[in-house]
C-alpha cells in the first residue's frame, strides 16, 4: 500500500516537472539548452527571469526565424517588414543577430518612431553607421533589461551618463560627428556632475538636458539644447535663466584664462602648503631642542 | 602703570569673540564637511561621506546655511570691531607691521639656533595676525564665489559677456581650491599652533575662557606684557 502511494506521488510530481510536450518554443525550452550553454549563446535563468521581459514565455517573439537543425520546427514565424526593415539596416553593425535586435521595435513601436527621428536612429538607419547606438547598446541585453527605476539599469538617472560616455568619451566619435571635444570630462568636473554623483536626484544627467530616444545634434533647431531651446531647457530648473546665464555651459575645454587662474590657485595652495610645514616642523624641533637642552629655564 | 598689582591673568578675548570663533569653527566645519564630498565626488568614499550628512539634498542644505552662518558672523565681526574701536579700547595689534617680517625672520632663526631667545612678540605674533588674515582671504574669496555659485542666474546678469566662457570655471576653481587652502591651512598651522603643541595639548583653553596666564603672556608675548606692566621706559624685561 504504501509502496503505491509513493509511485503514485512520485509519478505526479514528475509530471509536473516535465516540459510541456505542446508548448514547443516556451521560454523552459529554450532554457535547457541556453541556460547551461556558454559564452554568447548563455541565457542566464535567474537574471533573465528577474528582467522586465521575464514574464515573457515565448523567445521567438523576438528571436524570429531561427536558424539551424536544432532549431528546425521550434519557429516558423518570419519578421514583418519594420522589422526585416530594421535588421537590413542594422546588420552591418549586428551581424546575424540583426532580427532579434530589430524585434524589439514589435512591441515598442512608439519609441521606435522616437528613436528613429533622432541623431542616433537617423545615423544607425538612414546612414546605416557602425557608431551609432541600437536599443541593447544603451539598455544592454533585452534579457536582463531592468526598470529604469532599477538601481541596476544602465539607463537610470545615475548610470546614463557612464551609458553615454561609453561613446562620447572617444575622442574619435568628437572628431567624427564635431561635438566637443572633453564633453564628459567637463560634465563631470561640472557642479552638474558631481552632485549627480552623490546622489542629487535634482541633478541633471545628460538625458534631462538633451533627452534620451528624441536626442538630436545641438546644431538641429529641435534639439533642446539648440541656440532657440537652450533657455526654455535651462530654465526647467534654472527659473528666470537668461542669454548670459545658459551661454556658460558649453562642455568645452577650459578657457586658458580660467586654466591659468586654477594654476595660479593651485601655486598658491601648494606654497602656503609647504610653507606652514617647514614652519610647524621647525617649531616642533626647536621645541624638542629647547626641552633637551634648556632643562632649568624658567618656563614650561 | 608700574605701580598697579599685576594679576594672575589677562583676558585676551571677550565674551563676544569667543561666541564669534564658535559660530566661525562649528560654521567652517560644517562647510568642510560637506563640500569635501563634492570636491572628492569622484573618490569612492565621497557618496558614503555625502549618506552620512543625509544624502546629496541635505548637504547642500547644511552647506549654504552654514555659508550664510559664516557670512553673517563675518560681518557682526566687522561691527564688533567699529564698535571696540569707538569704545577707545582697541589698539592695533593685529595689524602686519614689518616688525612682523623681522619677528618671522628671528623666529627662524631661532628655529635653527641662531638665536637664543624667541622673538619680543607683541600682544599677537605674525603666526597669530597670519592665522587671522586668512579668514579674510578666505572671506573674501571663498565668501564671494560661493555667493555667486548659490545664485548663479542673479549673479550671471552682473558678469559681462565676454566672461562667460571661463568666468564660472574661476569662481568654482576661487571656491574649491581656496577652501582646500583654508581647510590644510586650519588643519596643519592653527591645529598644531593650538591644539597639538605640546604645551596647550589638547587644547588651548582660551577659546572658551578667554584668559591667558600672565606667565604665559611673559613668556609669548613679551612686548605685550612689558606694554601693560612694564615700567615707563619701556624697555625689554
Amino acid at each position: 500500500m504504501r509502496n503505491w502511494l509513493n509511485a503514485v506521488s512520485l509519478f505526479l510530481f514528475t509530471l509536473l516537472l516535465a516540459p510541456s510536450a505542446q508548448a514547443a518554443a516556451d521560454a523552459a525550452t529554450c532554457l535547457g539548452c541556453h541556460g547551461s550553454m556558454e559564452g554568447a549563446v548563455k541565457v542566464d535563468q535567474e537574471r533573465f527571469s528577474k528582467s522586465v521581459h521575464g514574464g515573457m514565455n515565448d523567445c521567438t517573439m523576438c528571436h524570429l526565424a531561427l536558424k539551424g537543425a536544432q532549431h528546425q520546427g521550434l519557429s516558423d514565424a518570419r519578421p514583418d517588414k519594420t522589422v526585416a526593415d530594421l535588421a537590413a539596416a542594422i546588420a552591418a553593425k549586428s551581424g546575424s543577430n540583426a532580427v532579434a535586435q530589430a524585434a524589439c521595435v514589435n512591441c515598442h513601436s512608439d519609441t521606435y518612431q522616437t528613436y528613429k527621428a533622432s541623431v542616433h536612429g537617423q545615423n544607425v538607419i538612414v546612414k546605416k553607421s557602425a557608431d551609432g547606438p541600437v536599443c541593447t547598446d544603451c539598455h544592454g541585453s533585452p534579457h536582463y533589461i531592468q526598470s529604469k527605476s532599477s538601481k541596476e539599469s544602465s539607463v537610470n538617472h545615475f548610470t546614463v551618463v557612464e551609458t553615454c560616455g561609453k561613446c562620447h568619451e572617444e575622442k574619435f566619435m568628437s572628431e567624427k560627428y564635431g561635438f566637443s571635444t572633453h564633453v564628459m570630462e567637463r560634465y563631470k568636473e561640472s557642479f552638474h556632475g558631481r552632485k549627480l554623483r552623490v546622489g542629487h536626484p535634482g541633478a541633471p544627467s545628460c538625458a534631462s538636458c538633451h533627452g534620451s530616444h528624441d536626442v538630436k545634434s545641438a546644431k538641429d533647431p529641435s534639439s533642446p539644447v539648440s541656440a532657440a531651446n537652450k533657455i526654455t531647457t535651462c530654465a526647467k530648473c534654472h527659473s528666470g535663466a537668461t542669454e548670459k546665464f545658459v551661454a556658460a555651459i558649453t562642455h568645452k575645454p577650459m578657457h586658458p584664462i580660467a586654466h591659468w587662474t586654477e594654476l595660479a590657485l593651485i601655486v598658491l595652495t601648494m606654497s602656503v602648503f609647504a610653507f606652514i610645514c617647514i614652519h610647524v616642523l621647525l617649531d616642533i624641533f626647536a621645541d624638542i631642542r629647547e626641552r633637551l637642552f634648556r632643562k632649568g629655564d624658567k618656563h614650561e | 602703570m608700574n605701580n598697579r598689582t599685576i594679576p594672575t591673568e589677562i583676558e585676551r578675548f571677550d565674551l563676544s569673540a569667543r561666541v564669534q570663533h564658535v559660530i566661525m569653527f562649528t560654521t567652517f566645519l560644517l562647510l568642510s564637511f560637506t563640500g569635501w564630498g563634492l570636491k572628492y565626488a569622484y573618490q569612492d568614499p565621497s557618496s558614503a561621506w555625502i549618506s552620512f550628512w543625509g544624502g546629496a539634498k541635505m548637504a547642500g542644505l547644511i552647506h549654504r546655511v552654514a555659508g550664510i552662518t559664516m557670512l553673517l558672523d563675518f560681518i557682526y565681526h566687522q561691527f564688533y570691531l567699529i564698535n571696540q574701536y569707538r569704545k577707545g579700547g582697541m589698539r592695533p595689534t593685529l595689524i602686519p607691521m614689518p616688525k612682523d617680517v623681522v619677528d618671522a625672520f628671528h623666529n627662524f632663526m631661532f628655529f635653527f639656533g641662531l638665536r637664543k631667545e624667541r622673538p619680543y612678540f607683541g600682544k599677537f605674533n605674525y603666526m597669530q595676525k597670519f592665522d587671522y588674515w586668512a579668514v579674510y582671504w578666505g572671506m573674501f574669496i571663498i565668501g564671494a564665489s560661493g555667493f555667486f555659485l548659490a545664485f548663479p542666474v542673479t549673479v550671471s546678469t552682473l558678469f559681462p559677456m565676454w566672461s562667460i566662457q571661463w568666468i564660472w570655471d574661476v569662481v568654482i576653481a576661487m571656491h574649491s581650491d581656496e577652501a582646500l587652502l583654508a581647510i590644510v591651512f586650519i588643519l596643519i598651522f592653527h591645529f598644531y599652533n593650538e591644539h597639538l603643541r605640546s604645551e596647550v595639548f589638547p587644547m588651548n583653553w582660551m577659546w572658551l575662557t578667554g584668559k591667558m596666564s600672565i606667565d604665559q603672556l611673559k613668556h609669548h608675548h613679551p612686548a605685550e606684557y612689558d606694554h601693560l606692566f612694564g615700567d615707563k621706559s619701556g624697555k625689554k624685561q
